[in-house]
């Protein structure tokens, strides 16, 4: 339960720590006119020997880099000027180390086992936390604080306060850990299926064919998807078709579950969208956009961050609660005037 | 003289592996994982050189990046939208397997993969 707390916690502010680590990589300076997606692949290539573009990574907010995505690594683009601001090869990292914990304890199955039971661990200790608190009823951090009586205080306090998120947090955990038995659950008692994308005909490009270019195919996906914002553009090459991701910000549940396939002759292939997600794809998405923070965007967020980094302080309390309680505490003997002997 | 005795044993190392060129069906499963995710490959090898494509299924192929063929040994690279495979297998009669190497920009991980030529 600690290693899901202090994880969670940092991954709640994974974007925002991993652009703060990176930030000569990550912060440009909006000037002028966004280069094209060609102009921007090209660069990049050129600097890396040549390496194809695999896909293309548009920032969400104008001061942001763009990302190319090549077989070495990723390549940050400053989407303006057209610098070349850096290459952040493939391979593990910090922030990968502590999402491969929160996920399966950085290993596989057995990790992942032991967190998902974790989370009714979790469920039990709350429930077990409320009863107890309940005869007491005891909110306030009470003025004359011995070692036990700050850790008690504060361990109730804290625990009342937070106890609504912290269930949120581990039901939607350990909903999200058992999805694969919850799953059909859902469906059958919302009568629906998971919505699967199927894919027409792709012709293979003749040679000296006009073939279109990652700026067309992401212009022809925005007016499939009207009002939606490209995030990702993955290259023909790679896949056999362009695949244009689209989100709409407004929507941050399922509003990154948009997707537009094309051909390389720029015609639509597949195509998925948010608007025909069935009511069991969006309680599975909902069940997520509660746990990460993302339902009510940053409030939300920093909910979830202080719910998960107090995980932590209660394991700490409970457990000095429990020495201080458990530690044998020796009486001394009556002294002989006392005892009257 | 010394020249022809490297031709001749250069080819008959390749000659181990046999002509890698045809369809390859197969599977790889993470470590510690409890699933196989599905692998086909469409291979072309000329001389120590392999090329071709490979992905979960038909409609879904991936280019195959520095791909040689020494002896027995079959190396090569595929990279789909985030991760970054590599492999390093062990080629035997008509089938192939040894080990993958899967790279994030965040994440890497081992994985055992195991192929067979589709007759």
């Amino acid at each position: 339960m600690v290693i899901l707390g202090v994880t969670g916690s940092i991954l709640e502010f994974e974007p925002e720590l991993d652009r703060s680590l990176h930030s000569q990589l990550s912060y440009v300076t909006p000037v002028g006119r966004v280069l094209s997606l060609r102009e921007i692949g090209d660069v990049a290539s050129r600097r890396f020997n040549g390496e194809p573009v695999v896909a293309y990574l548009l920032s969400t907010s104008p001061d942001l880099s763009w990302q190319v995505v090549l077989p070495s690594g990723i390549v940050y683009v400053n989407q303006y000027t057209g610098e070349v601001l850096g290459l952040r090869p493939r391979g593990q990292t910090f922030l990968g180390y502590v999402r491969a914990l929160h996920v399966r304890l950085a290993n596989g199955t057995f990790g992942r086992n032991i967190l998902k039971w974790s989370g009714v661990t979790m469920l039990l200790s709350l429930a077990s936390g409320l009863y107890l608190w309940w005869p007491m009823k005891q909110i306030r951090i009470r003025g004359r604080w011995s070692n036990r009586q700050l850790w008690f205080d504060l361990h109730n306090a804290i625990g009342i306060f937070l106890l609504l998120p912290l269930a949120m947090l581990a039901a939607t955990g350990t909903a999200i850990g058992f999805e694969d038995q919850l799953a059909p659950l859902i469906y059958k008692l919302t009568r629906s299926t998971p919505i699967h994308t199927t894919r027409g005909p792709v012709r293979e490009p003749a040679p000296g064919a006009t073939l279109i270019t990652p700026d067309e195919a992401v212009a022809i996906a925005r007016i499939q998807i009207p009002g939606a914002v490209p995030y990702r553009v993955q290259m023909p090459k790679y896949g056999g078709l362009y695949v244009v991701a689209l989100r709409y910000p407004q929507d941050r549940i399922t509003g990154g579950a948009n997707q537009v396939g094309l051909d390389h002759y720029g015609k639509v292939v597949s195509l998925s969208r948010a608007s025909d997600l069935s009511s069991g794809d969006r309680i599975l998405a909902m069940i997520e956009a509660i746990h990460t923070g993302d339902v009510w965007g940053m409030p939300s967020r920093i909910v979830v961050w202080v719910a998960s980094t107090m995980v932590l302080v209660q394991a700490f309390s409970g457990l000095l609660m429990w020495l201080y309680r458990s530690r044998i505490v020796p009486t001394p003997a009556p002294s002989t005037a006392e005892s009257g002997l | 003289m010394k020249k022809a005795i490297a031709v001749v044993l250069l080819l008959a190392v390749n000659a181990l592996a046999g002509d890698l060129t045809g369809k390859w069906s197969g599977s790889f499963k993470v470590d510690g994982a409890d699933h196989n995710v599905p692998q086909l490959f469409i291979l072309k090898q000329d001389g120590n050189k392999l090329t071709g494509t490979g992905g979960p299924d038909d409609s879904e192929q991936y280019p195959i990046e520095g791909g040689k063929v020494e002896g027995d040994r079959v190396r090569f690279e595929l990279t789909t939208g985030e991760w970054k495979f590599t492999y390093d297998l062990k080629a035997a009669d008509a089938k192939i397997d040894g080990d993958l190497q899967l790279k994030s920009t965040n994440q890497a991980r081992t994985a055992q993969v195991s192929l067979t030529k589709a007759k």
